[in-house]
């Protein structure tokens, strides 16, 4: 992933985790991106709280933040329409990174997730990949959110590909966690926001 | 937002505030920031030996009165959240023993979560590792360092997953 500077001073960064010393930690790291403002909550109704009392730039949100999960409090910041941070970039960190909870998180219109335990490197590769690839916003009556057409990098190995085949489509079941390249590949739009 | 009228998709570009300021120039190079954001975690490493304890202390405690018989329905939900946060915590702070064996509990957790099992052994085990890794001599350790120790626990969490509900009461 090549990645220009990014600059987040003055950005405002809410990050929500119920574990203080994970918000400590993230907080950190985005310090050492250079940000100067960030703000920490431990759950839904202090996030919804930051949201109203002042203008949040992005959103970084554990997927298991009480009461009732990050993907939850994705949907609801996306469904309501009389919302001003309706559209603000949401990443979801995840502990769980099946498959299935990959693709629940971009159904509640998460622009990103990152696996836990999170890096320095991680972070910032995510970071930068919201801010500088933007996805054009879907708004349908089921869904609204960043657009959750992907690209298929590729098919498992000594697979190949017939005219006739159905397009890569897993059920939503358990399985293995996946790597954080397979995640962003979940998130590989179609089409960039500038297209 | 799903209303029940007629509702065309529509596509729409959005630049929101977050994506226009970051482009701006004097941003730091990836690298340098990575450098610097490590060594911002490495500030707040010292105050990892508290949380652990505390941590440690109220995941003993929860396992502790489930043993007695004490603890309400929701204490395996809160332990495995404990776990989980050891797990996050201590693989982002790259003590990778820890966070191995966090992870391992937590998946035991969630088979007797789920199977509603009565395995306090497989816990127990578990927390008799966490305890021993948690200890500074041992925290810089990874899982193919101790070989027997991570060997075991696979173990056991494979016993725990194949177990059929209710065999624990047969074998007591």
């Amino acid at each position: 992933m090549t990645t220009p500077n990014m600059n987040l001073r003055d950005l405002v960064i809410l990050v929500a985790d119920q574990s203080s010393y994970m918000t400590m930690l993230i907080h950190s790291m985005l310090r050492g991106f250079g940000s100067n403002r960030v703000l920490e909550v431990r759950n839904s109704l202090s996030v919804f709280q930051a949201l109203i009392g002042q203008k949040v730039d992005i959103l970084i949100c554990d997927s298991r933040l009480p009461p009732h999960g990050g993907l939850a409090l994705t949907n609801t910041i996306r469904g309501k329409t009389d919302n001003e941070h309706r559209t603000i970039p949401i990443l979801i960190m995840a502990s769980d990174s099946r498959e299935s909870t990959i693709k629940q998180a971009r159904d509640a219109g998460a622009n990103m997730v990152i696996a836990k335990p999170i890096s320095p490197a991680n972070l910032y590769d995510r970071l930068s990949w919201v801010a500088f690839n933007p996805r054009k916003f879907v708004d349908t009556a089921s869904y609204f959110g960043p657009d959750r057409r992907y690209k298929i990098e590729g098919f498992p190995k000594g697979i190949g590909r017939r005219k006739g085949d159905n397009a890569v489509e897993v059920a939503a079941e358990s399985g293995p966690a996946l790597a954080q390249n397979d995640i962003d590949n979940l998130f590989s739009a179609v089409r960039t926001g500038e297209d | 937002m799903a209303g029940t009228r007629k509702h065309d998709a529509r596509l729409f570009a959005v630049e929101t505030r977050f994506q226009k300021l970051a482009k701006r120039p004097g941003g730091i190079p990836r690298d340098a920031a990575i450098e610097r954001a490590q060594s911002a975690i490495d500030d707040v490493k010292p105050e990892f030996d508290g949380w652990l304890d505390t941590e440690l202390q109220e995941l003993a405690s929860l396992i502790k009165s489930a043993e007695l018989g004490k603890a309400d329905s929701a204490w395996i939900e809160r332990a495995n959240l404990h776990s989980r946060q050891l797990c996050d915590s201590a693989g982002t702070l790259q003590f990778e023993l820890l966070s191995f064996i966090a992870n391992s509990l937590c998946d035991v957790l969630d088979v007797i979560q789920r199977d509603n099992h009565d395995n306090m052994e497989s816990i127990t085990c578990h927390m008799d590792a966490l305890m021993l890794a948690g200890q500074k001599s041992y925290r810089r350790l990874r899982p193919e360092q101790v070989p027997e120790l991570t060997k075991g626990l696979r173990r056991v969490v494979e016993h725990v997953t194949i177990l059929p509900p209710g065999a624990e009461e047969d074998h007591s």
